[in-house]
């Protein structure tokens, strides 16, 4: 028997949902530290493939920026999650982190993303200091209104990380950035990015008591990170 | 990826000493993560919850005791059945029934993953009404009814309701205020915390996402919004919520092309359910007293169900009183089989429709249990249809000429026009 069509209509409506990756490809990252970044974020790929088939609310767009000396695009064109791939990212020079901002900010600019959204998501992820003029690149996000209204989240890569600059990043004082101070905490922390608040800023959960309450959604409790151990690998 | 226990783990449960083992993980939540267990030969889902969770949440242990020493509701609850721990473990977890693979959420209702028919989707909205009915009952709030919770079989739709650990003593103070797109606006807005009353706005919710796929408040105030942020879904879900088919304000009626679903279904559905769901959000959205309880929603499902009917082309197709409609999947114009006519209801008489006592008795509303009666073809004349009596008394008809004859059990009566059946203590008329 041939399936008949048993009800008419379609899927239930939903929206894009912009999803960056601003990775430090900088010298400091070369050797483990890149490849506990490609690990970490191949890691990612299923659970939050899987995140966004059980959200009918979202249609999850990905990209990827990497920054070493200037910024480029890894993954230019905003590829649906089901086809999400990840080449792996080497590292060498600088940290333009502002000019990967501005990079991101180009593409957020009204004339390039579809009329309707829900919040972009933007995780930046690095294990140093801007080289370059990273204000400059904040103040370029800030004023496109794609860019405002982003989640932005930051994870630091070891100790060397200027929390301060990620902290300006996300800007919002009640959202820390995360420190990964081994790799297991940055599989943790990347796929926390890559799920729950992936999730948070199109079809929030449950709402429990410890959630963050201001912002452009409401961005659930980070895990925490293993106990802190003198002899890290880095 | 579980990152709390792993398989072959052993814990035990404190009500009955039994010891589980872990089999695989199953998913993770906001609170725990939930795994494949067995005790025995038995197999079992047991949700663990995170440190950070149980921190957070301070009643959770006793709420739990108080479900499990409560008992499950119905048979449609994955109820907790008893605490589980582990020895060096300051943790804790639970043990529910598992949840079988033929189940599907919610969520691939909405994608279209999953493909009931009308009659099965519209029973597991009755089913779904008839289970918080029953924890309603008990004095009991669910506090956060959405699409992740419920589950239903497509082919059945037979019902399951899970993450049943936020259930408290309605009032109770708790962790949980709901899940957004189903708080009600009293709840969005901060005014008010969880109470049965919300549980039913968030049912009216579900219902009609179910239905139509398709939220109530988002039309035109939705379209019209760049970024869906949270300010956003306060305004839609809490400050400004206005029913996308409100018949005194149009403001936020759908939009062609962004929520056709919406006006697909609308249309589709007889006036009783699209009136039942206009009540539901223009009164009740800001009056807690004009919520639809779910005594009403059993009603208006099984008349919905009731009026359910073929299209030649095999498609089911809604009777609606009032208006002549043309079939939605080959749009040819409808055939109406025969109908029974029962005080203001109408069953259709379908070559597979049953009646049960809840249509023949009046003293058994909601009853479902065993056919009374069936449509069936008469043995010779495969063109002549019948109602064949499955009960055990006699019924009574009389025909358009007046006289009065007597159909025992397992014999039929012909459906033909202006036959009245007296089945017992409730009267009943054929129409073709
Ligand atoms: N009884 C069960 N049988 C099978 N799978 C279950 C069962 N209970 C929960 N799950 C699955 O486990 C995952 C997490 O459960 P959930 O209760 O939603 O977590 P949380 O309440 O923390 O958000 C989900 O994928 C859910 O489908
Ligand atoms: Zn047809």
């Amino acid at each position: 028997m041939t399936d008949i069509i048993k009800r008419p209509g379609g899927a239930m409506a939903n929206r894009p949902l912009h999803f960056f990756w601003l990775a430090d490809c900088s010298g400091s990252m070369y050797g483990e530290k890149i490849e506990q970044l490609n690990y970490a974020i191949r890691n990612a790929i299923k659970p939050m493939q899987d995140v966004a088939a059980d959200n009918p609310n979202a249609q999850v767009m990905v990209r990827a920026i990497k920054f070493s000396t200037g910024a480029q695009w890894h993954i230019a064109a905003a590829t649906p999650v089901e086809e999400f791939k990840w080449d792996n990212l080497t590292a060498n020079g600088v940290t333009d982190m502002g000019l990967a901002l501005q990079l991101a900010a180009e593409q957020l600019d009204v004339s390039q993303m579809p009329e309707r959204c829900l919040p972009p998501v933007l995780v930046l992820v690095s294990d140093g200091q801007p080289t370059d003029d990273f204000n400059a690149g904040l103040a370029a996000l800030m004023s496109k209104p794609w860019g405002k209204k982003s989640v932005r989240i930051g994870i630091g890569i070891g100790s060397d990380v200027d929390l301060e600059v990620l902290q300006k990043f996300i800007g919002n004082p009640e959202v820390k950035p995360l420190q990964a101070n081994n790799a297991e905490d940055l599989v943790k922390y990347i796929r926390w990015a890559s799920t729950v608040v992936l999730q948070a800023a199109s079809a929030p959960a449950s709402q429990v008591k410890d959630q963050v309450s201001t912002g452009v959604v409401p961005i659930p409790q980070a895990p925490t990170a293993s106990d802190i151990d003198a002899d890290d690998v880095w | 990826m579980s990152t709390l226990l792993q398989s072959e783990q052993i814990i035990y449960g404190d009500l009955t000493q039994q010891s589980y083992t872990i089999d695989t993980f199953l998913g993770a939540g906001t609170q725990g993560e939930v795994y494949r267990a067995h005790a025995n030969d038995k197999a079992v889902a047991i949700k663990w919850y995170f440190p950070h969770y149980i921190q957070n949440d301070q009643q959770l242990h006793q709420r739990l005791e108080n479900a499990i020493r409560k008992g499950s509701p119905d048979n449609n609850f994955l109820w907790p059945l008893e605490l589980v721990t582990q020895p060096n473990n300051a943790g804790f977890g639970y043990v529910m029934p598992l949840r079988a693979a033929n189940f599907k959420s919610i969520v691939d209702l909405m994608r279209r993953r999953a493909e009931p028919s009308f009659y099965a989707l519209i029973s597991a909205c009755l089913q779904l009404s008839e289970s918080f009915l029953q924890l309603h009952a008990k004095g009991l709030c669910y506090r956060d009814i959405n699409f992740n919770n419920v589950f239903f079989d497509p082919d059945t739709g037979d019902i399951l309701i899970c993450d049943n650990d936020n259930v408290d003593v309605n009032g109770a103070t708790g962790a949980i205020n709901g899940t957004p797109r189903f708080m009600a606006p009293e709840l969005v807005r901060g005014d008010a915390p969880p109470n049965t009353e919300s549980d039913l706005f968030s049912l009216s919710i579900l219902l009609f996402y179910m239905l139509m796929l398709h939220h109530p408040l988002e039309g035109k105030k939705e379209a019209s919004i760049r970024c869906f942020d949270q300010s956003a879904m306060n305004r839609l879900y809490g400050t400004e919520p206005l029913f996308i088919f409100d018949p005194q304000d149009s403001s936020n009626a759908p939009v062609v092309g962004l929520h056709d679903n919406a006006l697909v279904y609308w249309a589709l559905y007889p006036q009783f359910l699209r009136d039942v769901f206009t009540r539901a959000f223009t009164t009740g959205i800001k009056d807690q007293h004009g919520r639809i309880r779910e005594n009403e929603w059993r009603v208006i499902l099984i008349n919905l169900r009731d009026s359910l009917f073929y299209c030649r082309c095999g498609g089911q197709n809604f009777y609606d009183a009032d208006t002549v409609k043309n079939c939605w999947a080959c749009n040819k114009a409808l055939i109406y089989p025969p109908r029974l006519r029962i005080n203001n209801t109408v069953v259709m008489l379908n070559h597979d429709t049953k009646l049960y006592a809840h249509h023949t008795d009046q003293s058994q509303k909601f009853n479902f249990s065993t056919p009374q009666a069936a449509v069936n073809r008469h043995p010779q004349d495969p063109n002549r249809w019948g109602l064949q009596n499955l009960s055990n008394n006699a019924w009574t008809i009389t025909l358009p000429d007046n006289s009065v004859k007597i159909v025992d059990p397992q014999r039929s009566v012909n459906l033909a026009a202006g036959i009245s059946i007296n089945f017992g203590n409730i009267t009943a008329e054929i129409c073709v």
